[in-house]
């Protein structure tokens, strides 16, 4: 299925989040990733919802239904060929210090901490196909512990 | 002044006259304050459900007169409010504008499962309009501008406010300033733009000019922005035929001759052949229910499609539009009116196919309304229906149940006042009719007014025979007992081989009942004393209730089975011993 970004700006009131998950909900999707931030007006939120969709009509349909609430001020549907997706991990991982030497250059990461020999936290940034391209070469055996943010875009 | 002083205040600025509800505990300082004030008419429901839809029969039928009023409901929290639910839910899939105003437990105890909380914000949100929780005494009065501007503007819709007891009662600050006539509700993210734009106007004419077989679809859209009148001058004006979904009829004379009645479901034939056949539908303020459209891969297939609807949101929703025009019905008949571009073409052609569906069932319905009678000699319900449109000479007002029975009233009574048909369309909510019509009544006093219920649907709401007695209400009340839950007994005689599950019903005497409530009561079970019953009733000052004893077996066609296509309309009953089967023939 398709992956689909979806931005919306919204009033920054209580129950506009509840509002928006329960009508995915109710058009029966199960949300990817949703990430709320601040936007740079005061008082209005930006929205990042991911969600798996093939048909072009059903999600200009979410796209309408959303922006019928009257705290939703706009919203657009983002695809990646005209957009950024970005997400970040923060990701703990037992490996040598030498092989985790190896990813640099090839990938996005900081190094936030080390907490022992092979005890390393770190963070990774980029488009979710990277972030997971990186989590395959450190190898699920290496990794104790990630945390992901799910996907922010915006419009080239 | 305190949070329950300015919510009324506020409701008296809207020009709120009557206040429909059921009191509580949390609701009761708003309740004892209304008392004191002395400015609105309480209406005491026997439940808050009635109270829900007492509302929307006056926010309905105010809205084409001169003083369109919103319907105010009001409960107590908990079980008050949860009984309100299906009202609400009931306004939101007709777009009907009502204010429910809920009371809630005090701010510090709410999610403590105080005694009679329920998280009513939480249960209407997906249900209503918007949703309101003023957490501070100065927010109530902006809340109830707000909350009735969002209501009654766009598509309407019903608006919950959620007032907790503590709030009711707080004093507002030292320096509460708020000037009702300069308020402006800030809403960034509402959109509703009555007027439509050039370009879109501009192909849906060219479409309109080069079409051959059109057709008009007049929604709900049309009464709710009253633009009947200009919908029938234009029609007049381009001679295209018309048909009319549920809510959309009484927008337009019922026996206009360019009229094919109602469409879907149980629309008559002319309309639903016509729809297969047409090059183009004009669809005004209509969402394309599949009550309306059956399977949506055979709908319409030959047809472009020019949508006018004010929710953009129903564009492309289920049927593809060729031209989408997001604007208010009124204002774009009124451009469509004076644009000269638009042309008359007599299309005779068109009309000729059209007159010929118009034949397909008419002698069957016209014997079968002429004998009146079926199994036992029992009474049919067309056949009352009609006889009541006659009498009345299709000037009243009817709300109807949800049904058999409804079905019959949208099919034959010959609707000629504007706005004189009240139901329940979306959500079917059975037990609707008896307080909707109390709304009705209240809203047009001067007009007759009649509540026309099945055994079962009545027998949802007939608490409310004691509002109609205590308040005096004259509403002409009519149950067609067939003795079974028709509709779905004709579902199951079509679908189900017959086997009536849970249809069949034992009623109690509607005779006593009537009496217990001090209302006049007349039984009719003769073809002959049909029209005196009606007569009678029309002579009664105030309520009276008429049970007609009618055929179970009597069934509404044409139907078009849910899930089925226009081509699988059945125009005769399928266990009918087959007549003439050329007639169907001819016509197509
Ligand atoms: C609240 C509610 N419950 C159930 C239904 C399903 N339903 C639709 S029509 C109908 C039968 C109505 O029977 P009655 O009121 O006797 O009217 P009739 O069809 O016999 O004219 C039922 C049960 C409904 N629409 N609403
Ligand atoms: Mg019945």
């Amino acid at each position: 299925m398709k992956r689909r970004a979806i931005l919306a700006f919204t009033l920054d009131h209580p129950g506009v989040l509840n509002k928006i998950s329960m009508l995915i909900r109710k058009k029966m999707y199960n949300v990817d990733t949703l990430t709320v931030c601040r936007s740079r007006i005061p008082g209005v939120s930006r929205m990042t919802i991911t969600l798996r969709e093939n048909d072009q009509a059903r999600v200009d349909q979410v796209v309408r239904q959303l922006e019928k609430f009257t705290e939703v001020i706009s919203v657009k549907e983002l695809d990646t060929d005209h957009s950024y997706w970005r997400e970040v991990a923060i990701v703990k991982l037992e490996m040598d210090a030498s092989v985790l030497d190896t990813f640099h250059g090839r990938y996005n990461f900081e190094i936030l901490e080390q907490k022992s020999d092979d005890i390393h936290i770190l963070q990774v940034a980029g488009s979710t196909r990277r972030i997971d391209a990186f989590l395959d070469e450190v190898g699920q055996e290496h990794i104790v512990e990630i945390a992901r943010t799910g996907v922010t875009a915006m419009e080239k | 002044m305190n949070g329950k002083q300015l919510l009324l205040k506020a409701l008296k600025e809207r020009k709120v006259r009557f206040l429909f509800g059921y009191t509580g505990g949390a609701i009761m300082p708003v309740f004892d304050e209304m008392e004191k004030m002395g400015v609105f008419e309480f209406v005491m429901a026997r439940h808050e459900q009635g109270a829900a839809f007492m509302a929307q029969g006056l926010s309905r039928a105010s809205l084409s007169t001169s003083a369109p009023q919103i319907g105010v409901c009001l409960s107590t929290s908990g079980p008050g409010a949860m009984n309100l639910v299906t009202g609400v839910a009931d306004a939101h899939m007709d777009s009907v504008p009502i204010l429910a105003i809920t009371g809630q437990v005090a701010t510090g105890v709410i999610a403590t499962d105080a005694f009679q909380e329920s998280d009513v914000v939480g249960v209407m949100m997906p249900i209503c309009k918007q949703t309101y929780m003023p957490l501070v005494a100065d927010d109530v009065e902006k809340t109830v501008h707000e909350a009735c501007y969002v209501a009654t503007t766009g598509r309407g819709g019903p608006v919950v406010i959620d007032l907790p007891k503590d709030v009711q009662n707080q004093q507002v600050k030292d320096d509460y300033r708020f000037d009702s006539k300069k308020f402006r509700p800030h809403l960034p993210g509402y959109f509703c733009n009555p007027t439509p734009e050039r370009e879109p106007i501009k192909q849906a004419i060219e479409l309109i000019n080069k079409s051959e077989r059109p057709l008009i679809f007049c929604g709900h859209g049309v009464i709710n922005s009253n633009a009947g009148d200009l919908l029938r001058r234009f029609v007049e004006k381009v001679n295209i035929p018309v048909a009319s979904t549920f809510h959309g009829l009484s927008a337009f004379p019922a026996d206009h001759p360019k009229h094919l009645g109602m469409m879907g479901m149980h629309g008559t034939v002319e309309a639903n052949r016509a729809i297969m056949e047409a090059d183009l539908l004009i669809a005004l303020g209509m969402r394309f229910d599949d009550r309306v459209t059956g399977k949506l891969e055979e709908y319409a297939q030959n047809a472009a499609v020019i949508h006018v609807d004010i929710d953009a949101s129903e564009i492309d929703k289920n049927v593809k539009t060729t031209v989408a025009i997001t604007a208010d019905v009124y204002r774009t008949l009124h451009v469509l009116m004076g644009d000269p571009m638009v042309t008359c073409i007599p299309r005779r052609r068109w009309w000729d196919k059209i007159n010929s569906f118009r034949e397909v069932m008419k002698d069957d319905l016209r014997e079968e309304i002429e004998v009146g009678v079926g199994n036992d000699n029992k009474l049919l319900m067309k056949g009352i229906v009609h006889r009541l449109s006659e009498v009345t000479k299709g000037r009243d007002l009817i709300v109807a149940d949800v049904g058999q029975h409804q079905m019959m009233c949208a099919r034959f009574y010959n609707y000629q006042t504007t706005n004189s048909w009240f139901g329940s369309g979306g959500a079917g909510t059975m037990g609707c009719s008896l307080p909707m019509a109390i709304g009705v009544k209240l809203a047009r006093p001067k007009e007759r007014v009649w509540s026309i219920s099945g055994d079962g649907g009545f027998q949802m709401n007939f608490q409310e025979l004691g509002t109609i007695m205590e308040k005096k209400i004259d509403v002409k009340i009519i149950i067609l007992n067939n003795g079974y839950l028709g509709m779905v007994r004709q579902w199951q005689t079509f679908f189900f081989n017959g086997c009536y599950a849970g249809t069949p019903m034992q009623s109690p005497d509607f005779g006593l009942i009537s009496q217990a409530y001090g209302i006049p009561y007349r039984k009719v079970e003769l073809l002959q004393d049909v029209v005196p019953a009606i007569e009678e009733a029309i002579a009664c000052e105030g309520a009276m209730i008429l049970e007609f004893v009618c055929d179970p077996a009597e069934v509404i066609l044409p139907m078009i089975p849910s899930g089925g296509g226009f081509g699988d309309m059945m125009t005769r009953h399928p266990h009918a011993p087959k007549k003439d089967q050329t007639k169907q023939g001819e016509a197509a």
